[in-house]
């Protein structure tokens, strides 16, 4: 058969349309950013080879840059460790659930995964608004008359109001991907942790959670880079602010090289960001993965 | 027995309440954009509209351009859907199927597609797309559309490859049938499913992107429909229910393709992502 699955015209015709957008959309462009990260280009007139001082500048005078990659971090824990636990949870209910009930619930629980994240977040920005935002409404209804919070701009809650957005937007993935993965658990598993006298709870902490491990893991592989990937919902809620609170990678390099004038440090940030987080990945993968293999 | 029917009452309670409290806002928007813009500052968490501003939702359609915006969109998506499509579905039969050297090299360059943050290549394709003279046309957001779906689509046609046998292509091949043909008549059949699934995610994802939008279109003439609600709240900015009228009808797409297909969706979803 080598005929028919080695013939290299065929191979050629296959893979070359995928291979070059990909080139032309993805690497040359990391090229780019990677020679303008060098130069001192406002994005026009004229500029110079500056060597490696953006990224000196970036990695030692850059407290926005760390505040970014802090929030990413908190949000891949977030995720991790308080999301992932509920939907995981859930969706071990539901998978116990008549199918018709369960069908109905997770589909109603997805909804918000398919909409527009520019109509999530306006959505959020409005419920989240001190005057009008139902939120507040929410709170002199149970009697707290006196607040009045500006949940996204007020120091003390915007991270929180931010975070809350994207968690709750992202939970209905984190409930599909489990919800897929309990359904590939033989149910003789859980029946054979019963027969020993296993309780429900027990049964999945020792039996079923081991057995979706692989599962687990590439949810949490998808968390680590959903968590640096978040631009939209920050760009059209707080930008960032207040300060630098509520920054995130893809919005501060946007609006360095866009908003402030410094294209060629924002391609410095560019390549970093890449480098982290495909850094971050591999590192995390292979954590997991030797986890799997101690099991 | 009796604890137990009350043990799963309330957990059938609390998972309605769940599912409420997850479409709550989207009820409230929807509510609020069939009332005056004043109400909304009434101490009502909801309102029964009864007398439904219709209007509400004639003036977005018309001040909003949804038309034009709408038309756009499906221009844009709709390419990027049967292209993104077609060609992941030769790269992932070349890497599952076929036998050559540099295959190590195409499956690392999909897998660096998935993890790469692609806002990372807005400030430098912004330049590159520019010296194409691609910048403020259709082509600005298609191309990158293919590019940032085509791994995701990879790997869902992987997974379905794998689960085929080759017989069938190798009792074509010796009846003498030449490769479109093949393609055409023999393995497209067989992955009817991975097809729907990636035709919908990339439908999905690529209609409701906005930032590749916002920053390579700069002519009216040209944005995509996610836009109509940023530039209502420049020009209305106190019309909150002309506001809340446009969310809705931007959000209706994908919910009534979600309302259809959603046993589709919800089985591809899963499918890329976690065999990937």
């Amino acid at each position: 058969m080598k005929a028919l699955f080695g013939n290299g015209r065929v191979i050629c015709a296959l893979v070359l349309p995928g291979l070059a957008v990909m080139v032309f959309a993805l690497v040359v462009p990391i090229g780019f950013s990677a020679y303008y990260g060098l130069t001192d280009w406002a994005g026009f007139g004229k500029f110079h080879m500056i060597g490696l001082a953006n990224y000196l500048e970036i990695l030692t005078a850059d407290p926005v840059f760390w505040r970014a990659l802090l929030n990413a971090l908190i949000l891949m824990l977030v995720t991790i460790f308080i999301q992932n636990p509920a939907a995981f949870a859930l969706a071990a209910v539901l998978s116990h659930l008549p199918a018709r009930f369960s069908r109905l619930l997770r589909t109603v629980y997805f909804v918000p995964a398919v909409l527009s994240l520019v109509v999530i977040t306006k959505l959020w920005v409005n419920i989240f608004n001190p005057t009008y935002g139902i939120l507040n409404k929410v709170l002199h209804l149970i009697g707290l008359k006196s607040v009045m919070i500006s949940w996204l701009s007020d120091p003390r809650t915007a991270l929180g109001a931010v975070l809350w957005i994207i968690l709750w937007q992202g939970f209905g993935w984190a409930l599909l991907f489990y919800y897929t993965g309990l359904m590939t658990v033989p149910s003789e598993i859980e029946e054979a942790a019963r027969v020993d006298g296993a309780g429900w709870l027990q049964a999945h902490l020792r039996v079923i959670i081991p057995f979706m491990f692989p599962v687990i893991s590439a949810v949490i592989v998808i968390d680590v880079i959903s968590s640096l990937r978040q631009m939209e919902m920050i760009f059209l809620s707080t930008e960032g602010g207040p300060g630098s609170l509520t920054q995130f990678v893809s919005v501060y390099l946007y609006q360095k090289a866009f908003i402030a004038g410094a294209y060629g440090y924002g391609n410095a940030l560019s390549v970093l960001f890449v480098v982290v987080a495909v850094g971050l990945t591999l590192v995390v993968q292979r954590i997991l993965r030797r986890n799997d293999d101690a099991q | 027995m009796r604890s137990r029917f009350a043990g799963t009452s309330v957990l059938y309670l609390f998972l309605v309440i769940l599912a409420i409290l997850q479409l709550f806002p989207l009820l409230w928007v929807f509510d609020y954009s069939l009332l005056k813009s004043g109400d909304l500052f009434g101490p009502e968490l909801l309102k029964l509209p009864l007398v439904p501003q219709w209007g509400n939702y004639v003036r977005a359609w018309v001040d909003g351009k949804i038309p034009r915006y709408f038309m756009n969109s499906v221009i844009v998506v709709a390419s990027s859907v049967a292209v993104s499509a077609l060609i992941s579905f030769c790269l992932a039969y070349s890497i599952t199927r076929m036998k050559w050297k540099l295959r190590p090299v195409a499956v690392a360059t999909v897998t660096m597609g998935m993890v790469v943050p692609i806002h990372t290549t807005l400030l430098p394709n912004f330049l590159w797309f520019n010296y194409f003279g691609l910048i403020n046309t259709h082509m600005a957001l298609i191309i990158p559309y293919v590019a940032f779906t085509l791994s995701f689509n990879t790997l869902v046609f992987m997974g379905q490859l794998r689960t085929l046998p080759r017989s069938m292509e190798e009792s074509a091949f010796m009846d003498g049938a030449s490769w479109p043909r093949i393609f055409w008549s023999v393995v497209a059949p067989m992955t009817g499913p991975a097809i729907v699934t990636v035709c919908l995610m990339t439908f999905l994802n690529n209609w409701n992107e906005f930032i590749m939008a916002y920053t390579y279109l700069s002519s009216d003439e040209l944005r995509t429909l996610p836009f109509s609600i940023i530039k209502f709240q420049g020009a209305y900015r106190s019309d909150y229910a002309i506001q809340f009228a446009c969310m809705t009808l931007v959000a209706a797409v994908p919910l009534v393709l979600y309302f259809f297909f959603s046993k589709r969706i919800l089985a591809g979803v899963t499918a890329g992502a976690l065999k990937g």
